[in-house]
């Protein structure tokens, strides 16, 4: 007879209730004291400018610390101490970050748990932070579009979970609503497709999904571009022409400028300067790449940059950049969000330390993609 | 010369620590070429700021009189315009015309920082939006001709994807 632990589905894990539905402990001891990354800016505290997004965030906040009384009863006190102190930075906030297991065949992944994953590295409010916003999307993107038959029931639920947050924050933002349409219409097409069985596994799990879809296209479709009084001075309008090309030097790509220039005369002059198209091949492509597209005959005569540009875009492709990026260590093996960072062995263990002394430090944050970012989950 | 004084538009007078004032590039020029010294009780006026939009430039500078110098080669840098500190953004939860008047102020005086994350929130505004969409979020009235429109459409459409 095979050896059955007492609890088989996942020895020697301990389980909570909570309003979500059932959690692993050992997660939510991790992620119930994840402030909002502003809290980890010292200086924010002394500023007035907390209360607004101290009020969004109180009520998960209080369910959290509730959770944790819970949890703090049941546990060995000892343990509980230490694991604090090694987890918590400064104010009593941990640092959002999750051990996995790299080099990984078809077996081991499947301990790598995606949806643990999210949750550990804080994910859900991660989208409500504008530098993290993109990468979000991004892995989102990559989810939904290839992998989401493929993911755990708990894995969609808690993607379902992000996708509802993302949309709130367009709504409230009014930004980066293509995004999220780009995402709902991929979801649409795997829904029209789904059927019993293959993609969706559960009928009940689906129906609650499909519950969130709606919720989550409601919000969508409710989004209304909310126009500025005709009182509100100074407007666009009103600025200088020099105040409105350092908004176009911003813009990252062709459309955006496109679409600029379609909308307001002065900004369909601006955009025909060279200077915003040049910028835009140096953000976007490294010197080689530019010098192979210019043709040598060109060089006296001064290049048209929108027509190199849009060569460059063609041959190269654009590159992609995130303000924020989730880094792996190599000593502990750990993801965590570059600018949080993580609490590292190394900086405990003065062994470890030794050890390291003729190791270049630069090497040992891994800088993590969305693309890497899944392959080490079993999909 | 740890304090200095700077005079609103409107005619209110702010005293604030010269470290936090020499993030403005202009109010810097202006005490070089006035030659203020410690102890004088000039006071330099900024004509084309109101107090309210001031207040809020000075609690910017004082935040960020730290920071360190944006090294030149960086300078791609402003491209990213997710690259917005929380504190900053929250900073810059304002309606719009403030945020056009903190550009202005930025401008005017100079403020490298400030008028990187402020066109960066506008800029945010315009991503991925459509022409009509851009109008709309900005109150801009459509000032194409049918003929301008036509043009424009014209010129664009051979890099358009296809």
């Amino acid at each position: 007879m095979p050896f059955i632990s007492k609890d088989w589905r996942s020895p020697g894990e301990e389980w909570v209730k909570t309003e979500e539905g059932w959690e692993k402990k050992k997660i939510l001891e991790c992620s119930n004291l994840v402030v909002e990354q502003h809290n980890f800016n010292p200086r924010y505290a002394d500023d007035g400018n907390e209360n607004e997004c101290a009020n969004e965030f109180s009520t998960s906040w209080m369910r959290q610390n509730r959770l944790k009384e819970q949890t703090d009863d049941e546990s060995n006190k000892e343990n509980k101490i230490e694991c604090y102190s090694s987890q918590t930075i400064g104010d009593g906030t941990i640092q959002p970050h999750c051990y996995i297991t790299i080099k990984c065949t078809k077996e081991i992944a499947g301990f790598n748990g995606l949806s643990d994953a999210f949750k550990r590295l804080d994910f859900k409010s991660a989208v409500h932070d504008v530098r993290r916003f993109n990468y979000i999307c991004k892995l989102l993107d990559l989810l939904i579009t290839y992998k989401l038959p493929a993911l755990s029931g708990c894995a969609q639920k808690v993607l379902f979970k992000m996708l509802e947050e993302v949309a709130q924050q367009v709504s409230t933002s009014q930004q980066n609503i293509h995004l999220l349409n780009k995402l709902l219409d991929q979801l649409r097409v795997i829904i029209d497709c789904a059927c019993w069985g293959h993609p969706l596994g559960s009928t009940q799990l689906w129906e609650n999904h499909l519950n969130t879809i709606n919720r989550i296209v409601d919000i969508a479709n409710s989004i209304r571009i909310r126009e500025p009084s005709d009182e509100s001075f100074p407007k666009l309008e009103n600025l200088p022409e020099e105040c409105i090309r350092e908004v176009l030097l911003r813009l990252a790509d062709h459309k955006d400028l496109e679409a600029s220039s379609k909308a307001y005369s002065v900004m369909a002059r601006l955009c025909d300067e060279q200077r915003i198209w040049r910028e835009l091949c140096l953000f976007h492509f490294t010197k080689q790449q530019i010098n192979f597209v210019l043709e040598p005959n060109d060089s006296k005569a001064a290049p048209d940059w929108q027509r190199v540009y849009h060569k460059l875009r063609k041959a190269f492709g654009l590159r992609e950049e995130y303000a924020e990026i989730i880094q792996l260590c190599r000593n502990c093996r750990c993801l965590f969000w570059k600018s949080i960072g993580h609490p590292c062995i190394a900086d405990k263990n003065p062994n470890f330390m030794d050890k390291l002394q003729d190791v270049d430090k630069n090497t040992l944050h891994v800088p993590i993609p969305p693309q890497a970012f899944l392959t080490f989950f079993s999909l | 010369m740890p304090n200095i004084k700077l005079q609103s538009c409107d005619n209110e007078v702010f005293t604030i620590d010269y470290e936090v004032a020499k993030c403005s590039t202009t109010i810097k020029t202006m005490v070089d070429d006035l030659g203020l010294e410690e102890g004088d009780d000039e006071v330099v006026p900024l004509p084309n700021v109101n107090s309210s939009i001031l207040r809020k430039v000075i609690q910017w500078a004082t935040y960020h009189k730290d920071d360190p110098a944006v090294p030149e080669e960086e300078e791609n840098k402003e491209k990213r315009t997710d690259d917005i500190s929380s504190w900053d953004s929250d900073f810059l939860k304002v309606d719009q015309g403030t945020l056009f008047e903190l550009i202005l102020a930025a401008n005017y005086l100079d403020i490298k920082g400030l008028l990187d994350v402020t066109c960066k929130t506008v800029a945010n505004m315009i991503k991925g939006k459509t022409p009509e969409e851009i109008r709309k979020t900005f109150n801009i009235k459509n000032d194409f001709t049918p003929e301008e429109e036509e043009q424009i459409r014209r010129e664009n459409e051979w890099c358009e994807d296809k």
